[in-house]
């Protein structure tokens, strides 16, 4: 479990670190590129940074359906809470249940229909091949920039959102335990223990 | 019909509590299972595509930006720079509070983390010089939200996507409107201190004024990265917003040193947490505008409305009323996200101009964010300043009465807003 958690925490903040970097890099080669620096310029000419705002896509997308999950154990998901915040405990715990229920009913539906998507645009043809069998299952298509078959790119619907419905039945079971959700602080600042002296 | 059963059953779902984004998830599938013969695998494939955008990703870009830079150490820099500009006026705290609150939350790109950050510093300084709490703590709520005013701006990102409307557009219209409600504050903040006689602080000197300048304006030259940049056409907004979280970084890491390395990872991860929280809302929206658009809601609320001989003038007082109340419920980025995709194509059957009305929603995300009963500046606010929400209500209220004043300019005066981004030939 601690194992699965370090993944998903790994995954997200590498995707982000990594698409930054990117795009940054990307622009940067737009502009040196354009300089006439003897032996630069030629060496950046021969590269071929087409396929960055394919790439960078790809992992935002990846990066947002597990940080999907992973914002489901650190409770960042907000609803609209005015109303049951009224009511007495014991019917606002069922009304977090059924809430928490309906995010899990969500989110398996979709990696189901998910699931079928990757399926019928080429995991099936991967499947049958993969093993040797015939298959006259549709190949699939890939990305126009990066050439990847897009079943592949797409399995983060279904692998994300088994996850984030794993997720919310671990929070459900977490809250009837021990009553408590897990609260995202958006005000969170650091570095404001320090004292400081103003206006002088 | 179609249009009472889908926005039943979504304000049914919500009022349970359950996520935003999952309660438009549910709505739009129940209404695909019962209603529609279009098959749910759509569904999934929407669910990909919805976010598949490369102008989308402005938005994790920008959030890590303001992660970068969101520290004690900027906020600190930012207020010794307002006080030793302002803090002889009138007012002198308050009214650095407020400059402050416009260069952090400008920076930072949010609301509430301004509110902490400015906050937390600034408060037990005024009481100790004299201030009483409540002044304090009602500038500091207020001033706050001026950061989705002032670009970059989560929540224009937001509307851009909603309404395919020009990035770079609305956030030059941002400017001018944003300086002005800096202004407006600050003038009540002057009238207030002065009728009251709240202390000065003692006039800074040009070297000092100098010094405060050079400290802050690495912090600063983020504003003028992604505006420049996106008008200079050097690069596109989610490039300028990747730009720009590179430069945060190298400031916040090399030239700043608030944060190590090792810090590095922990701001990555929270920028992706938040991130992935509001792109899940986004793709669940973007399906539930397909849906209106499928069903043809928008278009017939039109039709509608100009057949009840509903002028501009009455429309848009609805939809400020309309945004306030929902205001009361919800965060900006999820109001901007169901209400636009409904309410713009009425705008543009009465000839509103698409960029001015992005900011009168912008300044109603502001407004919301302010008043009870969930302002979420409010909420951080009284964590702040030690305060209970019905006392916080009432200090905060002259500012508030402020910003009112505002929105109705900005309601009815659209070149306030629609001025500089023409000169700068980005609108007709």
């Amino acid at each position: 479990m601690k194992f699965l958690d370090h993944l998903e925490e790994w995954l997200i903040a590498t995707l982000m670190g990594l698409a930054t970097t990117i795009v940054f890099l990307s622009v940067a080669h737009r502009y040196l590129s354009g300089f006439a620096i003897p032996h630069l310029q030629d060496w950046l000419l021969t590269m071929d940074v087409s396929w960055s705002q394919e790439v960078t896509i790809i992992m935002f997308v990846w990066m947002a359906k597990f940080g999907a999950a992973y914002g489901v154990r650190t409770g960042i998901h907000v609803g609209v809470d005015v109303l049951i915040n009224r009511m007495q405990p014991k019917l606002r715990a069922k009304f977090v249940l059924f809430g928490l229920g309906a995010g899990a009913l969500f989110t398996a539906l979709v990696a189901i229909l998910g699931a079928q998507l990757c399926w019928h645009s080429g995991l099936e043809h991967f499947a049958y091949t993969l093993f040797g069998l015939p298959s006259d299952a549709f190949g699939g298509s890939t990305k126009p920039d990066t050439g990847w078959p897009v079943w592949a790119v797409y399995l983060a619907i279904p692998l994300g959102s088994s996850l984030m419905c794993f997720r919310f039945i671990q929070v459900a079971v977490a809250f009837l335990r021990t009553g408590e959700l897990p609260h995202h602080d958006h005000g969170h600042v650091d570095g404001l223990d320090e004292e400081m002296e103003v206006g002088k | 019909m179609s249009a009472l059963i889908i926005f039943s059953l979504l304000l049914v779902l919500m009022l349970t509590g359950m996520p935003i984004s999952i309660s438009l998830g549910l709505t739009v599938l129940t209404f695909m299972f019962t209603m529609t013969t279009t098959p749910p695998v759509e569904v999934a494939h929407k669910l990909f595509t919805g976010i598949e955008n490369f102008g989308v990703m402005a938005i994790p870009f920008f959030i890590l930006a303001g992660n970068f830079l969101t520290h004690g150490g900027v906020a600190a820099r930012m207020i010794r720079f307002a006080t030793s500009m302002v803090g002889h006026m009138h007012g002198g705290l308050g009214l650095a509070g407020v400059l402050a609150c416009a260069l952090f939350a400008a920076v930072s790109g949010s609301s509430p983390a301004t509110v902490v950050a400015i906050g937390s510093i600034l408060l037990p300084a005024m009481v100790k010089a004299g201030f009483p709490k409540r002044f304090g703590a009602g500038v500091i709520t207020t001033s706050g939200a001026l950061g989705i005013l002032i670009p970059p701006s989560i929540v224009m990102v937001m509307y851009s996507i909603a309404t395919n409307t020009s990035v770079g557009a609305l956030f030059m219209a941002g400017v001018i409107p944003g300086l002005i409600l800096a202004t407006m504050l600050g003038m009540t903040t002057w009238y207030l201190a002065r009728k009251n006689g709240y202390p000065r602080l003692a006039k800074a000197s040009w070297p000092q004024r100098l010094r405060a300048f050079r400290e802050s304006i690495w912090g600063l030259l983020l504003i003028v990265v992604v505006i420049g940049g996106i008008y200079g056409g050097i690069f596109t907004p989610t490039e300028a917003a990747a730009v720009s979280a590179v430069y945060a970084f190298f400031i916040a890491v090399f030239v700043y040193k608030d944060l190590k390395m090792s810090d590095v990872p922990r701001v990555l991860l929270s920028s992706a947490n938040l991130s992935a929280m509001l792109l899940y809302i986004i793709t669940n929206a973007v399906m539930f505008s397909f849906i209106l658009t499928d069903q043809q809601i928008p278009q017939t609320l039109a039709e509608w409305m100009l057949a009840q001989g509903l002028g501009p003038i009455a429309f848009l007082l609805a939809v400020n009323i309309l945004l306030l109340i929902a205001g009361n419920f919800m965060e900006p980025s999820s109001i901007v996200l169901i209400m636009a995709p409904i309410l713009f194509p009425i705008a543009m059957r009465m000839g509103i101009n698409p960029v001015h009305f992005g900011i009168l929603i912008t300044v109603n995300m502001e407004v919301g964010m302010c008043h009870p009963p969930v302002g979420l500046n409010m909420y951080v606010a009284s964590g702040v300043a030690k305060m209970g929400i019905t006392e916080l209500t009432i200090a905060v209220w002259p500012w508030l009465l402020t910003m009112l004043v505002f929105l109705g300019f900005v309601t009815y005066m659209p070149e306030m807003s629609l001025w500089l981004p023409r000169v700068l030939g980005m609108v007709q």
